[in-house]
Parts: C-alpha cells; structure tokens; sequence
C-alpha cells in the first residue's frame, strides 16, 4: 500500500485524534473477529481507507424501543468505529434524520429506486398484529414500508433482537403479533439476503465488523457472506460461541466460587454469577471478546448476570432472569419454575408409595405377597364359557 | 405366603455387575446433575462436572454391554426355576404372560386378591425395565445436546431447534433425571415390598429357597418359608 494511499483516511483520523498506530490495532481487532489472520490487518487498512464510497443505506425502525439506534449512536467520540460507520450513508432514519416529514420520505424513495444497490438496516420487529397498524410512517403501515423497502435492497441487516425474531416485544404473550426480519420476508417469499445482528440492543461493533466484512472485503459480492452466517443467518464469528466459553470469569466457575447473592462477599471478589441466573452457558454471543461501549466492559465483566438476549425467543427462555431455569407457563397455575414442578410430582409419588405401602401391609401381601392364582384370570373365564374344559 | 425361590440363573453374575454399574452411575450422574444445575455448596463444579461426563460413558457403555450380554448370556425365564434360556427371551412377549396386563393392575391397586402368574418379570415390570432403555437415550442425547463439545454438531442443534433452544433442551434433561428417580423409587419399592430375596440375589447374588413353578406358571415344588 502506496503512502500517498493513506492520506485520507489519516487525516480523517487525526482529525479525531486517532493514531495511526490505534487505527492499525483496531484493524488487528477487527480480524480476529471477522476470523481472518494477521496478515489481512493491511488489507482490513487498505479497504477501510479505499472505502470512500458512500454506500446508499436506508435505516428502518420496526416495533422496538429504539435502543439500538441509540447504541449505535453511542459510537460517537474519536474513534475508527465511527470513521468506517460513515462509509454508510444512511440517507433515511426516522429518529435521526435532519429531514423531516414528505422531504425525509423522499430521501428513502431516492435510495429505494438504486435497486439492488443499497443496504437496508432494520431495527425493531416486524408486528403483523392489527393488520400492521401498530406502526404506521408517511400514511403506510410498518408491513407495507417494508415490502416496499426488502425486495430492491442489495442486503438487509437486521440489528438487535428484536429484529432478529421479535426480541422483547414478541414475548408471551405478544399482542403485536410481532416476529422478525427474516422470518416475515420468509413468510412473504422475498429472498433478500438477511444478516441477523442479535442482542439487546445490538453492538455497534458487529455492524462495523459486517460493514467491513460485507462491503469493504467484499463478502456479499462474492456471496462468501452467506457460509459466514449460522442457521440462524448470524455471522458465526459472532454469534460461534457461547459467553460461557470466553468469560473471564470462567475460571470461578471450573472451581466451584458462586455468587449466591448479591452484595454479599462472594460477588465482591467477582465469582462466578451461574448461580444467579447467569444465562452464559447457552448463550452465543462474543460479548466476553468484544465488549461493549468501546471495548470498555460488558454485563458480566460490570457484574451482571448475562440474561441471554443474543439468543432466540431470549425474553421467554431467559425470564426470570436470575434463575437457573425459565419459568414454565401452567394452565391455571401461572409461571412456574421446572424444579417446583418435578418437587410436587416427587412428593405425590413418594405420598403414593407410602399409601401403596399402607395398603400393601393391611392386606398382608408383605411376607411374600399373596398366594399365586392357579389359572390366570383370562384362562378359567374361557373355560367357564367353554363349559369347563 | 407365596414366596418364589430366588436362584442365581435368573441373574447371572454379568448382569449382577452390570446392575451394580447402573446404580452407581446413575447415582453418581444424579447427584452431580443436582450439582451442576444448582451448586449447593462451593468448590466442587469442576468435580461435579467429570464426573457427570466419565459416568454418562460409564452408563452407556455398560447399557451397550447389557444389551449385547443379552444375546449371549443365559437366564431363568421364569419364576422360581433353575432352566435356563437366552436372556433375551425375558425381554419379548412371553407366553406366561399373555392376557395378565389387566390382572396385574388388579393386583396393584388391591381389586384382585391372589398374585397373577407371570413369568421372570411380569407385564408391568418388564414394560417399565425396557422403558429405562430409550430413557437413558433420551437423557444421552439431551444431554449431549447441552455438552459444549458436541452441542453443535447437526445431530444435536437439530434437535435443540426443536424443542425451542438450550434452555428447553437442559430442562427436558432435568426432568428426564426426574423420570429415573421416580423409576427408582417405584422399582425399589416393588422388589423389596414383599420381601427382601430380591435385593440379596440381585445385590449380593444370594440365593433364597421358595416355590418352584413350571412353564405353565403352575407351582410344581419348593418349600415355603
């Protein structure tokens, strides 16, 4: 790479105050994460830097409370994030656009018409409930907005859970009839590329990470994007392995040190929080690698549980969130935990093999049991009917 | 009363051991999946762990061995008899135990007064043992399913997906662990509830005189006691 070549990109850092040493670093990061060797830290550099062209995008709010947009637009003070960030000109958001009313619509409706060109960014579910008018933009409902908006874009990213399969706001019992991105174009049979960016909210590191991943190294182009996403359409060097794999405080785990409660000493000296209702262990998610707000920390890092929002249905597997198990739903009975349900079916059956006993005594079957039949049952009634034979 | 003779053919020494096995796997396999689903006291998930994963091999193995002796090894087929025949035959359908479902839960639950013929095992019993056998498979592969090594193979998220996640799949392992204790409370309580023969043949392979039946399931010797 020429010297000349980073000129750009260099001031537009220094500007921010970023070095050239940190830029490097953060591209270092970044390849560990995208799961690419050392040796692509020049290209990483070379692709960010070349990456001057704006990339038409357009980023839609669903059903959600908006947290992501503002967890991306934490990604603000100096820092390479925010310089690979701009290379996506979101010329449409309805919480942060300067344009307002029929104007902002017709920023969206320029962008709409590049199709095949442009990124589609979606945050929030997608709420079929109420025929879609739970969300209703520029006189269209939520649904509408996007059948118009899917089928031209070049890819979608769906950012946060909520996105991803309705989050939170599809939790039971789900009045919005909420579900997600994929899920509803599946339904509706638009083929459009999704990228799933799950947790609540999502981390403005992910999107950087498939921005570069995506339109820098050029993964969508060359389809490579799609064996990079797991079942669930994550990108699996995000989304690879659990909490529980990576977490510092894994080692409290192995040696059996539990936070039992908290404020007690145990938490103090930053034990495991497994017992607490930490979600970890099935939870996938590089959080405990990449950390949040600026790599600064992370739930359990700052001395949280995980509450396992990076997972599916999170709200309903992962409530109540500092018990080992979910609750399970009883007709008439109401949220249950499964080991109060399996203790008063132990304790029936115990009462019963008591009572069984009781019977088994009074009728003096103890010594032995009782005398044995001389012809099972079946036999002597069939020779009763065969007239003793 | 009506006690049948306890003799070692209607459990050969393997299968002695292979029970030994199962029970101390399974109480190991318990206690440690108490542990790890709650660790009530500190200092042993490491421990706990190990030995979850070293006993589940032991369990299936063992399980494997069971079920391959059965096809070779040979057994009393019915009560109180000496005869031996492939022990497989106890886990088909028996001619002794043709049309005695009904009388069985007769007996049980007090509505018939004399003991059903039956052969070795009896209708219920012989349906609740084979039952442990996609038991302990279903709690292998939930299990499995929730074991970081192999959580990820198709096998396993195919199912996971299933059932809607880790979270339900650990649950349905809890409760298949549940199934077992409920399994080994009754199993324990019927064969020791008329008398003890059947644990010190099964637990220390001691024989125990007692009524001797034919092939019809008629007593044809044998001393009370």
């Amino acid at each position: 790479m020429a010297h000349e070549d980073h000129d750009v990109i260099y001031d537009l850092l220094a500007a921010r105050g970023v070095s050239r040493r940190d830029f490097l670093k953060y591209c270092g990061s970044l390849a560990a994460m995208l799961g690419l060797s050392q040796a692509f830290v020049p290209e990483i550099a070379r692709a960010i830097n070349q990456g001057a062209k704006l990339q038409p995008a357009v980023w839609l709010n669903g059903g959600a409370c908006t947290g992501c947009t503002e967890s991306m637009a934490q990604a603000d003070s100096p820092d390479v994030a925010t310089v690979v960030l701009e290379i996506l000109s979101i010329d449409f958001m309805e919480t942060l656009s300067m344009a307002q009313g029929q104007d902002a619509l017709d920023a969206a409706e320029a962008v709409f018409e590049k199709e095949g060109e442009y990124i589609l960014i979606y945050e929030g579910s997608v709420m079929k409930g109420f025929d879609g008018n739970s969300l209703r933009i520029g006189g269209k409902t939520g649904l509408e907005e996007l059948d118009h908006a899917a089928p031209g874009a070049a890819a979608i990213v769906a950012v946060g859970s909520c996105a991803v399969d309705g989050g939170f706001v599809m939790a039971a019992p789900n009045p919005a009839d909420a579900t997600g991105v994929q899920m509803y174009l599946d339904e509706k049979g638009i083929s459009t590329p999704v990228v799933n960016l799950p947790t609540c909210p999502v981390n403005p590191e992910w999107v950087v990470a498939i921005v570069v991943d995506v339109l820098l190294l050029g993964s969508l182009e060359s389809g490579a994007i799609l064996d990079k996403l797991d079942r669930f359409g994550r990108p699996k060097y995000i989304f690879g392995q659990t909490i529980h794999d990576n977490c510092p405080r894994r080692g409290h785990f192995e040696n059996g040190n539990f936070v039992s409660e908290f404020g007690s000493e145990e938490e103090a000296l930053g034990y495991c929080l497994y017992k607490v209702g930490c979600k970890g262990p099935q939870t996938y998610t590089n959080c405990p690698i990449v950390r949040w707000n600026r790599r600064a920390s992370w739930c359990v890092e700052a001395g949280a549980p995980c509450i396992g929002c990076g997972s599916l249905d999170w709200v309903d597997v992962g409530a109540p969130f500092l018990n080992r198990h979910r609750d399970l739903p009883l007709p008439n009975v109401g949220n249950t935990q499964p080991g109060v349900i399996a203790g008063v079916v132990a304790g029936v059956a115990a009462a019963g093999l008591v009572a069984h006993g009781l019977g088994m005594k009074a009728t003096g079957r103890m010594d032995g049991g009782a005398p044995y039949e001389e012809m099972k049952e079946h036999d002597r009634k069939r020779m009763k009917k065969g007239g003793g034979k | 009363m009506s006690h049948p003779a306890h003799y070692r053919e209607a459990h050969p020494f393997i299968f002695v051991m292979t029970h030994w096995i199962n029970l101390i796997a399974m109480v190991a396999l318990a206690f440690s999946g108490f542990y790890i689903h709650y660790p009530f006291f500190a200092g042993f998930m490491g421990v706990a762990r190990g030995m979850h994963f070293f006993f589940m091999y032991v369990l299936l193995i063992n399980l494997a061995v069971r079920i391959i002796a059965a096809f070779f090894v040979k057994s009393a087929t019915r009560l109180g008899s000496r005869e031996v025949d492939t022990d497989i035959k106890n886990w088909l359908p028996q001619k002794l135990n043709r049309h005695q479902l009904i009388p069985w839960i007769k007996y049980y639950i007090f509505l018939k007064k004399d003991h059903p013929i039956g052969a070795k095992y009896g209708v219920l019993q012989k349906i609740a043992y084979i039952a442990t056998v996609p038991l302990t498979l279903a709690a292998a592969y939930t299990g499995f399913a929730i074991y970081a090594p192999v959580m990820d193979w198709a096998f396993f998220t195919a199912g996971t997906d299933a059932v809607g996640g880790p979270m339900n799949m650990r649950i349905i392992h809890y409760y298949l662990m549940w199934a077992f204790i409920l399994f080994t409370a009754i199993h324990a309580y019927l064969a020791n509830v008329e008398g003890f023969s059947p644990s010190r043949l099964i637990f220390a392979w001691k024989e125990e005189e007692g009524l001797q039946f034919d092939a019809e399931g008629k007593i044809v010797g044998g001393t009370e006691h």
